[in-house]
Formats: structure tokens, sequence, C-alpha cells
């Protein structure tokens, strides 16, 4: 029997090894490609090794010399999911406790309205939102993308699900010592939704990261492009340098994979939390 | 107790509760700005400008109401199956593709992947990075891998296929490399959220099945199926609503080609709105969308009252 377990065992693991080949052989094709030569990235017949490592497009696209550079996108990406990220967070923790455990008046209507706004895409909000940002002279500018992030109301409903969950008799005990909402807030609620901050975080990372329509709109000048930018504007290049394109590529997606691949134990927890609902 | 003592108590209780609301109020008004002035009025200023005829380079004061007439617009392109129509089709044959192909997939690799098996966390980062990578990126690699030189036709032509098709400009098959990534990329979502529905499942239920003498597909049909029905709901309603939001994809893939012969429900919205800035005409489109996502999720509610109990 024990046998017989070990190698049905065996064969799931092939098959599934199998299946996960075809999964990261684009990705495989990607990074190859990257230190091709743009002839050979579209060579026939194809080979998957380049003749030559070309180890130069890297620093091709790295290097501050030209206008649009990975560095550069990524000092924007990283600044826009940074602020996000922090605003958002900050904004739907205040909120959450406050709809969790504070009895104020009409809560339960602008948490209704907080909770129906999920069902307006962000798309059906953006032409209004490109002519407030022009008018108000936010249009160009990083901020542009950071703003509109720090209202998530799925932020502020799972946070909310885990505030109700915290025991009231913490807050009860610092009431009687004589500690105020934001104390009790600041110094013994918060802390303990660490776990449920890092789920957000990954989540709000993803979303942030990939965003793509809204700095297409609101960010058209060069020294701000995001790394989606940059890696489109490669593709646009007069000089077709798809290996570049590739190389560009490359940076956008390995050093996050190896980041999630670090911090495997928690993104896997934070989706899947995600997923179930209170 | 004299009555003035109610008085008091009730008089101190009634400044706590004033207090109460101050500080609940001072919580929610960060994110009561944000959501009013980047969703809600937005979202009412969308409305409205729907009814209007606006080209934005013309100036406030060339804005025109027009009452439904963009409406009647989008309906008589649907009606002669002009670009509207093409969007709103196209939107719907990404949906009905992508959802149900990737949730069976991450279905029956989370139940094998559950299972005993080696490897295990490394097998499940293989199906999730596609996931958390950049989804531009990976659509100018699917871009070049799909192109008439690349990589796919030179694999089909050493396999003997002589004439391997032009995958952007034949119409018939120029939605397969997008609709291939978009499966690709759902299924490590799909996947991850699954294995943490599986593992709820009883282990009891597993061996009352091998004591009936279930097989392994049996148990799959008959127990896992219908215990993970809520989960599978669930996607459904998440990839059905991400899916009509469709755009980066096909925007990268369709870059530089003349001719659009590509498009969706946000990428008409954009090109009406960006690239010819009829800010009313795209305004209207948005409402379809936003009509669209809305019976998604009314669904939604009505579903979960009958899905989510066993």
């Amino acid at each position: 029997m024990k046998k017989k377990e070990r190698a049905s065992a065996l064969i799931r693991t092939v098959v599934l090894a199998l299946i996960s080949i075809l999964f990261i052989l684009p990705l495989v094709w990607m990074v190859l490609s990257s230190l091709k030569t743009t002839p050979e990235v579209f060579a026939r017949p194809f080979h998957w090794l380049p003749n030559k490592f070309q180890w130069h497009n890297y620093p091709d696209v790295w290097s501050t010399g030209a206008e649009v550079n990975m560095l550069r996108s990524y000092y924007n990406s990283l600044y826009i999911v940074l602020f996000s990220i922090v605003g958002q967070l900050l904004i739907a923790s205040l909120a959450a406790y406050a709809f969790a455990k504070i009895n104020f008046k009409g809560k339960n209507i602008i948490f209704m309205l907080f909770l129906s706004s999920m069902m307006i895409p962000s798309q059906v909000t953006i032409i209004p939102r490109f002519i407030l940002f022009r008018t108000i002279g936010l249009y160009n500018n990083l901020w542009a993308i950071i703003l509109p992030a720090w209202f998530g109301a799925t932020s502020i409903f799972m946070l909310r699900q885990f505030y109700i969950g915290l025991p009231s008799d913490l807050m009860e005990a610092a009431k009687i010592d004589g500690a105020g909402h934001l104390r009790i807030f600041a110094q013994i609620m918060l802390p303990l939704t660490k776990a449920a901050l890092v789920s957000l975080i990954i989540l709000a990372f993803i979303s942030s990261w990939n965003e793509y329509l809204s700095p297409l709109i609101f960010l058209p000048s060069k020294k701000l492009f995001t790394v989606a930018q940059a890696i489109q504007s490669y593709m646009q290049d007069e000089f077709k340098q798809h290996n570049l394109t590739m190389a560009a590529a490359t940076s956008a997606i390995v050093p996050v994979a190896i980041l999630f691949i670090a911090g495997q134990k928690y993104f896997v927890e934070g989706i899947a939390t995600s997923g179930v609902k209170g | 107790m004299s009555n003035s003592t109610i008085k008091e108590s009730r008089k101190h209780f009634s400044r706590m509760q004033r207090q109460e609301n101050l500080v609940g109020y001072a919580f929610i008004t960060p994110a009561l700005i944000a959501f009013l002035v980047f969703l809600a009025f937005p979202f009412f200023a969308s409305i409205a400008l729907s009814f209007t005829k606006w080209n934005f380079l013309s100036g406030w004061s060339k804005l025109q109401w027009v009452g439904l007439d963009n409406f009647a617009k989008i309906l008589q392109q649907f009606a002669k199956k002009r670009r509207f129509y093409d969007a709103l089709i196209n939107t719907f044959v990404y949906a009905v593709t992508t959802v149900p192909t990737s949730i069976a997939i991450a279905l029956v690799l989370a139940y094998m992947l559950n299972n005993k098996v080696y490897c295990k966390k490394a097998l499940r980062m293989a199906f999730f990075i596609p996931y958390i990578s950049s989804a531009v990126a990976l659509s100018a690699v699917f871009k070049f891998m799909f192109r008439d030189d690349g990589v796919i036709n030179s694999t089909l032509i050493s396999l003997g296929i002589a004439n391997p098709p032009d995958w952007f400009v034949n119409q018939s098959l120029n939605k397969i490399p997008i609709i291939l990534l978009v499966i690709w990329t759902a299924i490590g979502y799909e996947l991850v959220i699954y294995m943490s529905a599986l593992q709820n499942v009883p282990a009891s239920l597993y061996e009352a099945a091998d004591i009936d003498g279930a097989g392994s597909a049996q148990k799959f049909w008959y127990v896992t199926l219908p215990l993970v029905s809520p989960t599978t709901f669930y996607l459904v309603i998440v990839r059905l609503i991400a899916s009509f939001k469709i755009f980066s994809s096909i925007n990268i893939m369709t870059l530089g080609s003349a001719a659009k012969t590509n498009t969706s429900l946000v990428v008409e919205i954009y090109a009406e709105a960006f690239g010819s800035y009829n800010f009313g005409f795209a305004a209207a489109e948005s409402m379809v969308l936003f009509v669209i996502i809305l019976l998604i999720t009314l669904i939604n509610f009505a579903g979960q009252k009958k899905w989510v109990h066993y």
C-alpha cells in the first residue's frame, strides 16, 4: 500500500511538472530572447540559446542615457506603489476601525455607500477624473495615479471584518484607563491587524504594479513613464530592437517574481484570504 | 433615583454619544473625502456626460445636452454591426472562452496538487508566477511569440506544418493569443483560491467514499466538485467582472497594426475618449460597461443565497 501511494505521488508529480514547464516556457523564452540580437529572436529555424550572450542589453535598457529607461520607470512605478499602498491602508484602517468599534450616527449608511462603490469599475470614472486632474493641475503628475488609490473599498471591508473579530474587552480596559479612540487604535488595535495588512499589501502591490490604463492616460511625458509604459515604448521604438523590449520585460518580471518566491508563505495566505468572504 | 439625576445622566450620556459621533466622523473623514472626490463625484459626472455631445478639445462652451442621443447611437452601431457591436461581442467572446476554461484547469491542477505530491511549493509557484507578472510585459512576450516569424510558427514549421497562419492578421485567429494569455495568467490566482478551499473539505468524506469503493475520478466528481461549488461561483463572478474590463493585453497586441481588428468595451471607450476626445459618447459607452458589471454583481447577490451552503 505504501509503495503504491508513493508511486502515484510520483506520477502526479511528473504530470504536474510537465504542465508547469509549459507554464514557465514563455518566461524562459523571454529571458533568453533578452540576451539575443533582434534578428536572432525571430530567427528560423528557432534556437533557444543565443549564439553569443548579449549581456549589454541590460545596461542598454537600464542606463540613464536614453529618455525612457528602466531605472527611471522603476523609480516612478515604485513611487506610485509605495504611496498608493501606504495611503490606502492608513485611510482604510482608520475607517475600518470606526465602522467596527465606534458607534456613530449614520455609520451603516456610509458603510453601505462605500460597499456599493465596489460595483463601479475605475474605467467608468476615468473621463471625469481626467477633467478633474486637468483642472486642478495634477495631470502629468504621479499623484494622479496615487490619490485615487487612497480609497479602497475592499481594504476597508476586509479590515472591518478583522477589527470586528478583535475582542472589545481590550478596548474597554484601555478606555477605563482614560485612553481615547486614537490611542486605542494606534497602540492596541492597529498592531493586531498585521496579518490582514500583509495580505492587503500584497493585493495592492499586484494591482498597483500592473496598472496600465490610468498611467497611459494621465502620464504622457516620458520622464514619468511607469514600467508598463516603458515596455510599450520599447515595443513602439522605431529601430524595432525587440531584444531590448524583452530585456525590459524581464526587468519588470524577474525581481518581482523573486520577491514573491521569497515571501511565498505570506502571499499565498494573502491571496487565499481575499477569496474567503467574511 | 431622583428626577434630576436621571436628567443629569441623560445629559452625560448624550454628551458621550456626541463625542462618539465626532470621533467616528474624524476617523472616516479621509476615506469619505477620497470616496467623494475620486469615485462618487466622477461617477455622477460620468452619468451627466453621457447625456451630452462634447469634444474635450473644443472647450466647455461647446458642450451640448443631447438627451439620449448617445445611447441611440450606441444602439444604431449595434444594429448595424459597427464599432460598438464588435467591441461588445468581442468582450463576450473573451469572457465566455477564458472564464470556464481557466477555472476548470485551475480546479484540476489544485485537486492534483492537494494530494501527495513532491516539490509541492515549487510546482505551485510555477503556476502562480504568470499571475503576479506585469500584464503588459507578458502581452509583449505573447505578441512576439505569435508573430508571423515568431517562435510559435517556427515550431509549427519544424513540426511539418508548411503554412502556419499569421495569427494577428487572420480575423478568425487573432483572438487566440489573447485568450491563451488571459487563461495562462488567471489560473495562478484561481489555483491558490481552490487550494485553500480544498483544504476545508473534510477528509472523512473522502474516507467514506473510499469505503464505498469510489475511484479517484468518482471522488472528484461526487465529493470535491459539489463541496467547492461556492468557491467556483465566487471565481466565476470575479473572473467575469475582470474579463469585461479586458484592456491591456488587447491594446498591447494590436499596437502598431493599422486596422483595429480586435477591440473590447474598454478598448473602445479608451479610443473614443482619449483617441478622438468624444467625451460624451465615451461616457455613454462606459455606462454600458457599468450596467453589465452591475448585473453580474446582482447575480452574485442572488446566487450567494442559493449557493453558499452545502
